[in-house]
C-alpha cells in the first residue's frame, strides 16, 4: 500500500462523484484534490512519515469526507440523483455505526480504522453499483435480481473478512471465494449486463460456490475444530441459494422484456 | 455533522475563517487546501487532517457566502507540481472572522450557550 496508489484511489473516487456534473465544477474539484494529495505526500515524506502511515492518512481523509462529498454533489446535481447518493452514504454510515456501537458495549468486537475504511468502501461501492444498475434497469425483476446478487456478494466478502467460511479465520482456503466473485464479474461483463446472460452468470457463480464447498470437504476442512460438514454445507448453501435466486429473477426479467419488432 | 441554521456558520467554517484571518495578519494573504488542513491539525493538536470532502465543501460554502475568494495559482509558480487553488479572505469575510473570533473569546471567558456566528 503506497501513498501513490491510495492517492490514485482517491482520484478515482473524485472522478466518480463528479461525473455528469458541469465540467468547470467537476474539473475544479478534481484538480484541487489532485494538488492536495500531491502536497500531502510531499509534506509528510519531507517530515519523515512512513509511506504506510501517509497512505492510511489519505485513505482516512477520503473515508471521513464521503458524506460531505455526497452532500456536495447533491448541491450541484439534480435533486433526484443527489438524494439517492446521499441515502447510500447514510445507509453505509448507519451500518458502520453498528460495529462502532458494539465496540462500546463489548470487547469482543475490535475494528480498526482499516476495517471501517474497507467496510465503508465496500458498502458505498455496492450501493453505488446498485444505483447505476437500478437506473438502467428495464423492470422490477431486474432491479431485485441485481440487489440480491450484490447483497450476496457483499455478504460473502464480509463473512470471509470477519470470520472466514472455511476453517478458522484467515484460512487460505477462503481465498477460493475470490474466484467465485471473479466468475460472477467476468460472467456479467460477457453478458453485458443483459438479463438472459446475467441469469447464466449467476448460475455459474452458484456452481462455483458449490465447487468451493466440495473442494473444502475433499481437502478435509470439515475436520477443523470450528467448521463441521454441516457448517460448510450450510454456509455455502445460503450463498448458492442467493445466487440461484438472483439467476431466476434475471431469467424472469428476460421473459418480461418487450420483443423488438425488426420487420 | 452539525445542522446549519440559515444565516449562520458551522464550527469548521468559523475555524477556517479564524485561521485565514490569522494568516492574513501574519502577512500570508492566500492559503491552499492542504496548507489549511495542516494548519488546522497543528492548531487543534489533532492527529488527523480534515477529510477531503469536509474541507473542500466548507471552502466552497464560504466562497458562495462571499467570505472567501479563490483563483488558480500561476503555472510557473507551481514548478511542475499540480497547481493549487489559492483562497483569500474577502473584506466581508475578514469582518465576519473578526466577529467570530471576538464571540469565541467572549464565550471562553463566560461559558454559556451562545448562538453560532451570523453572516451579516
Amino acid at each position: 500500500m503506497t501513498p501513490e496508489r491510495i492517492a490514485e484511489l482517491v482520484a478515482r473516487w473524485v472522478r466518480f462523484y463528479t461525473r455528469k456534473l458541469p465540467t468547470p465544477i467537476a474539473r475544479r474539484r478534481v484538480d484541487e484534490i489532485d494538488a492536495d494529495l500531491h502536497d500531502q505526500i510531499a509534506h509528510e515524506r519531507a517530515h519523515g512519515t512512513s509511506d504506510r502511515r501517509i497512505a492510511l492518512s489519505i485513505l482516512s481523509r477520503m473515508v471521513r469526507g464521503l458524506a460531505a462529498d455526497a452532500s456536495w454533489r447533491g448541491e450541484h446535481s439534480t435533486p433526484e440523483k443527489a438524494m439517492k447518493s446521499h441515502k447510500i452514504v447514510l445507509a453505509a454510515a448507519f451500518i458502520l455505526s453498528l460495529p462502532l456501537l458494539a465496540m462500546l458495549l463489548t470487547d469482543s468486537v475490535a475494528w480498526g480504522p482499516g476495517d471501517f475504511a474497507l467496510a465503508g468502501a465496500l458498502l458505498v461501492g455496492i450501493g453505488l453499483a446498485f444505483q447505476v444498475a437500478a437506473r438502467n434497469a428495464g423492470n422490477t425483476a431486474y432491479r431485485i435480481a441485481v440487489g440480491v446478487a450484490l447483497a450476496a456478494a457483499l455478504l460473502l466478502v464480509w463473512v470471509n473478512l470477519s470470520l472466514g467460511i472455511i476453517g478458522e479465520t484467515g484460512d487460505p482456503a477462503d481465498l477460493m471465494y475470490g474466484g467465485v466473485l471473479v466468475v460472477g464479474i467476468i460472467g456479467a461483463v460477457i453478458a453485458r449486463f443483459q438479463p438472459q446472460g446475467m441469469a447464466r452468470a449467476l448460475l455459474a457463480t452458484a456452481l462455483a460456490t458449490a465447487v468451493v464447498a466440495v473442494i473444502a470437504l475433499i481437502a478435509g476442512k470439515h475436520q477443523a475444530p470450528i467448521s463441521s460438514v454441516w457448517e460448510i454445507l450450510g454456509l455455502n448453501g445460503i450463498f448458492v441459494a442467493l445466487f440461484i435466486a438472483s439467476a431466476l429473477l434475471f431469467r424472469r426479467a428476460a421473459l418480461k422484456r418487450p420483443r423488438v419488432d425488426v420487420s | 455533522m452539525p445542522r446549519r441554521k440559515p444565516g449562520t456558520l458551522l464550527p469548521l467554517e468559523t475555524e477556517i475563517l479564524g485561521l485565514a484571518l490569522s494568516m492574513l495578519r501574519s502577512g500570508h494573504a492566500t492559503f491552499h487546501g492542504f496548507g489549511l488542513a495542516q494548519s488546522m491539525r497543528e492548531q487543534t493538536g489533532s492527529r488527523s487532517l480534515t477529510g477531503h470532502g469536509t474541507l473542500y465543501k466548507a471552502l466552497s460554502r464560504l466562497e458562495e457566502f462571499g467570505l472567501l475568494s479563490s483563483r488558480w495559482e500561476d503555472a510557473p509558480t507551481a514548478e511542475g507540481r499540480p497547481r493549487r487553488r489559492l483562497y483569500e479572505l474577502t473584506a466581508h469575510g475578514a469582518d465576519v472572522a473578526e466577529r467570530a473570533l471576538a464571540d469565541t473569546a467572549e464565550q471562553a471567558t463566560a461559558p454559556s450557550r451562545r448562538p453560532a456566528p451570523k453572516l451579516a
